[in-house]
């Protein structure tokens, strides 16, 4: 008795559902084309990667700027959706294949943006931009042919942390040049110490290295050029830099097994007095001043220097970094306008409020004088004002599939599998072809 | 009452729609982005064969295809020990009721958590297999995420590991599924337990064996999610498989004609294994096949 | 078998249960602790100090309406896939026709095809069919995606079932309406619970799909929900293993129910037969 129940019950459902799929299917398309224009208010639709959950500064930094501006604009409504960083990546791909891009979005630069631009999906911003308010080449990083195609919201330089505490003890002065930097690592390494935390599953992390190697050795436009093909990877410099790397391998700088730890645990080991270094970009300065869970002593004992000179050479003001995320505008979006005008009020209310509140650094101008911020962000600051150079993450600069070969050789060079020869070669090998 | 064909179509009809429409439309579909080049973005250009042609020279879709491979092999083999497993679950020795419910417990978990649990289980420094491995004296374990030539095997282990329970649970319904009349009639003629399993269970529940064999082969060539996870195909490809190297291609090198290609190629190599396995396990007296 | 191999026996079989509840036990630790202990610590160690805000910060993400989208989505979903599956393999095991083996080929090639290959297409008819953030585009295509597999395993037991069943019940004069739900359904009770069972799990721990094709918070599922802890540098680890947590309760609740009916479904209905 009780199975023919259950079958009565399953085949009730199967109907309803059948059915309401039916209806639904219908309504929907009525509503769904109102999502953008319906009578007086107009509908922006916004996608972000800051979920409450994991970034609350930021996401509470996104409702007020939204609420605020919806109360300036009574006509315009936003309707946010929030994914996390990989499931915004995915979903944009998803939906640009699709041609549904939500109005407002969240893009990287360079390489990135590229391909949406050549494909016509995301609109130019010129008329909205106020170039001034941003800190100068952040723009030019999400130009085109002398059009800008996203606002910048954050700003990023990698710097080296390192732990005061484990330097004090085993009697270690910040280095400022690589050999002295090799003489950190060798006492550390003979006291027992892990030198640096590295998490090279991630890849990007590694990179960060070579890139570092590479603006030192053969100045900040080495590796630009060599992206643009007005330069080459087998440049001597690069080839002496991949071989540096290979170095510090050997040395055994880093924690054991990095080729397989992601960035995170790496950043624990960093973060649990394991490793005395780790070179990340300035995003990672809340952990290291205001975030509350991270343990008061920690934070105190958190430095950071800048890399070091290789061989006399370099100049120790030209960072690794650039812009992060920025917004775009969907080209074929039916409420264009309204969604630059938010684009651009956002874009500014987030330069005024995302240092004091959430700790990024913004893309925009920040007078760093007026606001009541944390040692080490001053530092940074001012550091960011006297920057001779700022060279853009590679994987940034490079061409999504070029990224990925450059990302895995990365790899490679880091485990050993490849001479630093042969990984100049798969970067010219692929950028050639590309061409 | 209704002619048989019509009972037929009615019964086939749900099925068939479903699978007709949300599963070969964008199979085929996907077989024809593979005919284009096609950044996912912009404008959708055809080029003929060109990515299949490309995919069957590329040294990295035959590697991560053998990797694919290899692990369909280890996961077939390791049903021999499901299988043993579920026979001693479903005899009639006491406990199995509790300990069948406890052994399938971890099928319940997300890869999410899975892959948490091997990653601390592998870290170098503070995982459990090294520390284990370092307190009985090993001065210097493995990476196991870390090193080239152990990653594939170590992240085999989680795999087959979560697909245990899945097993064993089909195994051991096939196994209560066979009448206490048959075993009964053995034992009065005498037969030991041992017997009983391999004389009259296994060849009874040989029909389920051989699906399991094709589910084995089929999810190992197409899986994905673990190796995702725990080491991004890497380093530098050393534990790529194909459905991982493709979502890399359409997702994030941006070449989604040629990731479809690739994932319409991991169909085809799919269906002729399969094809291959039915036909070396086909008896006479099947007709379902 | 002797005495001194039924305590050998019992001694692994021990030992594999112990292996197999620790990561349940791992599991519970996890949620208790912050990201610096999940990461840098002994993974058995105790938390240093228990974090319960984890599970806080879980129940302010709002996940009741995530809980509740899963259960329901799950429920008939499953339900859906075992009873269409049922209904398909009846007809092609045990009824004589010539296109069974190619239907059946066919079906079996859903199987093969990988979840990432079909999810942009899968988009575009959504949002032709203007199903695009509706539960049904998730319901429908769990439903496909799991028909497959599940026939596959309902396959290999229906083929068991002795022809002589169905024979007596069309002598009786039944039709093949009542065959069906109420001969074959109720044999098959122990498969059907595996199959039911094998579903809950995929639909329960799913997210790909319900990322793409759902944007309301409101149609989200527990799965999606996890993703919020997940940021941009920075992931809440301990509030994921909560999720994780209460995630695994109401699956591992109904799993145990299931799990009995494997069994008891064979010895009351076999006799009806």
């Amino acid at each position: 008795m009780k199975a023919k129940k259950a079958i009565a019950l399953l085949f009730g459902a199967v109907v309803a559902v059948l059915l309401l799929a039916g209806c639904s299917g219908s309504n929907d398309e009525k509503t769904s084309s109102s999502g953008s224009d319906s009578g007086d208010t107009k509908t922006v639709k916004f996608m972000h990667l800051w979920p409450e959950g994991s970034s609350k500064l930021h996401h509470q930094i996104v409702s007020d700027i939204i609420s605020d501006f919806e109360e300036e604009n009574q006509d315009i409504k936003i309707e946010p959706e929030v994914l996390s960083n990989e499931q915004y990546k995915d979903k944009l791909k998803v939906l640009s294949a699709s041609n549904e891009l939500p109005d407002v979005g969240m893009t990287w630069a360079a390489g990135f943006l590229e391909p949406y631009v050549n494909g016509n999906k995301f609109a130019a911003l010129d008329d909205v931009i106020e170039k001034d308010l941003f800190v100068s080449g952040t723009v030019e990083s999400y130009a085109i042919d002398n059009k800008t195609y996203g606002l910048p919201l954050e700003l990023n330089i990698a710097t080296v942390f390192y732990n005061k505490e484990i330097f004090n003890e085993n009697g270690l002065e910040v280095p400022e040049t690589y050999e002295e930097m090799q003489n950190v690592i060798q006492t550390l390494s003979d006291n027992g110490v892990a030198p640096i935390a590295l998490g090279n599953k991630d890849r990007w992390t590694g990179s960060l290295w070579y890139m570092y190697f590479a603006d030192r050795i053969g100045g900040s436009d080495v590796l630009t050029n060599a992206i643009n093909r007005t330069g080459s990877f087998e440049d001597p410099s690069l080839v002496k830099a991949a071989e540096e790397v290979q170095g510090l391998v050997d040395m055994n700088a880093f924690v054991k097994g990095f080729n397989g730890l992601s960035d995170q645990e790496a950043k624990s080991m960093f973060m649990n007095k394991q490793a005395a270094m780790y070179l990340i970009a300035t995003w990672d300065l809340p952990n290291y001043t205001t975030n509350e869970d991270v343990p008061q002593e920690f934070r105190d004992s958190v430095g950071y220097f800048n890399f070091p000179t290789v061989e006399g050479k370099g100049d120790m003001n030209s960072f690794v970094g650039g812009p992060g995320v920025g917004l775009f505008v969907s080209e074929d979006s039916e409420v264009k306008e309204e969604a630059k005008a938010f684009a651009a009020y956002f874009a500014k209310q987030w330069g005024e409020k995302s240092v004091t509140e959430a700790g990024v650094i913004p893309a925009t101008k920040v007078d760093a004088g007026a606001l009541d911020l944390p040692e080490l962000y001053v530092d940074v600051l001012s550091d960011l004002n006297s920057a001779s150079n700022i060279t853009l993450f590679a994987d940034v600069q490079l061409s999504p599939d070029v990224a990925q070969v450059h990302l895995n050789a990365i790899q490679a060079l880091f485990g050993g599998e490849v001479t630093p020869e042969g990984f100049a070669k798969e970067h010219e090998d692929a950028l050639t072809k590309e061409e | 009452m209704m002619s048989n064909k019509w009972i037929i179509t009615l019964y086939l009809l749900p099925a068939f729609l479903l699978i007709a429409v949300l599963i070969f439309i964008p199979l085929i579909l996907s077989g024809y982005y593979g005919l284009m080049n096609w950044d996912g973005i912009g404008i959708m250009q055809f080029i003929g064969f060109e990515n299949y042609i490309q995919a069957l020279q590329d040294m990295k879709f035959w590697s991560s295809a053998l990797h694919s491979f290899l692990l369909a092999a280890f996961s077939t083999l390791s049903l021999i020990v499901y299988l043993a497993v579920a026979l001693i679950l479903a005899s009639k020795i006491k406990g199995t009721n509790l300990l069948r419910k406890i052994y399938l417990i971890p099928m319940l978990l997300s890869s999410v958590a899975i892959a948490q649990l091997w990653i601390k289980v592998y870290n170098p420094t503070n995982g459990m297999l090294n520390s284990i491995l370092m307190a009985i004296g090993i001065e210097n374990p493995p990476e196991w995420l870390a090193d080239p030539s152990i990653v594939l095997f170590a992240i085999f282990i989680p795999i087959i590991w979560q697909y245990a329970g899945f097993y064993i649970l089909i195994y051991y319904a096939a196994l209560k599924n066979i009448p206490d009349t048959v075993i009964e009639a053995a034992k009065i003629d005498g037969a030991t337990p041992l017997q009983i399993a391999l004389k009259i269970k296994l060849p009874l529940i040989m029909n389920v064996f051989k699906v399991t064999i094709v589910l084995a082969v089929v999810g190992s060539l197409k899986y994905f999610d673990l190796i995702y996870v725990m080491t991004g195909g890497g380093p530098n490809g050393a534990s790529e498989v194909m459905a991982s190297y493709m979502y890399k291609l359409a997702f994030s090198s941006n070449d989604f004609g040629y990731g479809s290609a690739i994932g319409f190629l991991l169909l085809i190599i799919t269906l002729i294994v399969t094809v291959i396995i039915r036909k070396v396990t086909a008896t006479k007296e099947e007709i379902e096949y | 078998m002797g005495r001194i191999g039924y305590v050998f026996l019992y001694l692994c079989l021990a030992a594999v249960a112990v292996f197999q509840v620790f990561p349940i036990f791992w599991l519970i630790l996890f949620s208790l602790k912050d990201n610096y202990e999940i990461f840098a610590g002994n993974p058995f160690a105790l938390p240093e100090a228990v974090k319960w805000e984890n599970y806080l910060s879980v129940f302010q993400g709002g996940i009741g309406t995530y809980f509740w989208n899963s259960i329901w989505t799950t429920i008939v979903s499953t339900m859906l896939t075992v009873l269409i599956a049922s209904m398909a393999t009846f007809v092609i095991t045990r009824m004589r026709w010539k296109l069974s083996k190619l239907v059946l080929s066919l079906f079996l090639i859903g199987l093969m095809i990988p979840m990432h290959s079909a999810l942009i297409p899968l988009f575009k008819m959504f949002m032709e069919a203007g199903l695009i953030d509706n539960p049904i585009s998730i319901i429908i295509t769990y439903t496909a995606y799991n028909l497959p597999i599940t026939m596959m395993i309902l396959l290999g037991f229906y083929s068991t079932i002795p022809r002589e069943i169905e024979e007596a019940a069309i002598v009786d004069g039944s039709s093949i309406h009542r065959l069906f739900f109420r001969i074959i359904l109720p044999i098959s009770a122990p498969v059907l619970s595996t199959t039911v069972i094998i579903n809950m799990i995929y639909n329960w721990n799913e997210f790909v799909f319900v990322n793409t094709f759902i944007s309301s918070d409101k149609y989200k599922t527990l799965t999606v929900g996890m993703q919020n802890f997940i940021g941009q540098y920075m992931t809440d680890w301990g509030a994921i293993g909560a999720t994780l947590v209460i995630s695994f309760l109401p699956i591992l609740i109904a799993f145990l129910f299931f799990s009995d009916r494997i069994v008891e479904g064979i010895t009351s209905s076999a006799v009806k037969g």
